[in-house]
């Protein structure tokens, strides 16, 4: 049943998504050649934006897991831990690989060592890559998970870090152009538009992976607790 | 090169990585599946949902 779900949310948000590409390429306009230096590569970011955005939720996910595995000990809470980190190094990977192309057609430079944004990110993805990799070269147990929980609750203050980076230093990543808080958004509405169905269908598709990762680490937990059995455990 | 050129290659990158990311996490998913079933048929034992790493801490 749960299995079924989650490839029910993966379907629907796969959907959604290449509708968003679609719409990106044929319905949204296009924007002012005068405003950018490469006006085509902008439709990039019709899926770079709701890239960013689930990779928030994924680390959210990470935070909420690492939390409740540090001080309730719940198991839960680990397989949270461990759906969040997968699904925040892929979703920050999609957007970070974007988010280079589109710098280095905009800017004539893949990255910027001296943007917050894009150093904050980087780092993030970087931290879930740590804690992919670190989880599958260690052994399971309290320690690891202890440590690695510690590294999902400390990392996150590179979440809100990241968020307002661009509205107190931009220094090369543009500023936000929807939720600005002072008006000064730049989206039309179809950009608008499309930019909400990307949103709400990474949000989706993500969703489903989280559940389906989750359901990976317990059954892999159970495998583990046969083969406990087959080697004379109790 | 141009922008259109940036921005095949972008969304070339990023398809091919949310396929392959998909596809992995599903054909883990059925395989782990498979197995556990297969194992839990032949030895006649079935895990329980419990985690054991929580339960080493209660105990």
């Amino acid at each position: 049943m749960a299995a079924r779900s989650a490839e029910a949310l993966l379907g629907f948000g796969f959907i959604g998504i290449m509708a968003t590409l679609f719409l990106g390429f044929q319905w949204a306009p296009s924007v002012s050649i005068d405003a950018f230096e490469s006006p085509a590569a902008q439709r990039i970011f019709y899926w770079h934006v709701p890239a960013a955005w689930a990779a928030f939720i994924a680390f959210g996910v990470l935070f909420l897991g690492s939390l409740m595995w540090f001080f309730k000990r719940s198991p839960l809470g680990w397989r949270l831990h461990v759906a969040g980190a997968e699904a925040g190094l892929a979703c920050g990977l999609i957007t970070v690989w974007s988010g280079c192309v589109w710098g280095a057609a905009e800017w004539g430079t893949p990255w910027d060592w001296t943007d917050v944004r894009l150093n904050t990110f980087g780092l993030l993805t970087l931290l879930a890559l740590f804690l992919v990799l670190g989880r599958q070269s260690q052994p399971d147990g309290i320690e690891t998970r202890d440590t690695f929980s510690t590294f999902g609750l400390y990392g996150f203050v590179l979440v809100p870090l990241t968020y307002i980076a661009t509205r107190i230093w931009e220094i090369r990543h543009p500023g936000p152009v929807i939720g600005s808080g002072d008006g000064s958004g730049s989206l039309s509405g179809d950009m608008a538009l499309v930019l909400l169905l990307g949103a709400i269908s990474f949000t989706v598709f993500i969703s489903g992976h989280i559940l389906m990762s989750m359901r990976i680490t317990g059954l892999e937990q159970r495998l583990e607790q046969v083969q406990h059995h087959i080697d004379g455990g109790k | 090169m141009d922008g259109m050129n940036y921005l095949t290659i972008a969304y070339l990158g990023m398809i091919v990585g949310i396929a392959v990311w998909t596809w992995t996490v599903v054909t883990r998913s059925k395989s782990i599946e498979a197995r556990l079933e297969a194992v839990e048929a032949s030895v006649g034992v079935s895990a329980s949902e419990a985690d054991s790493v929580a339960k080493e801490v209660d105990a």
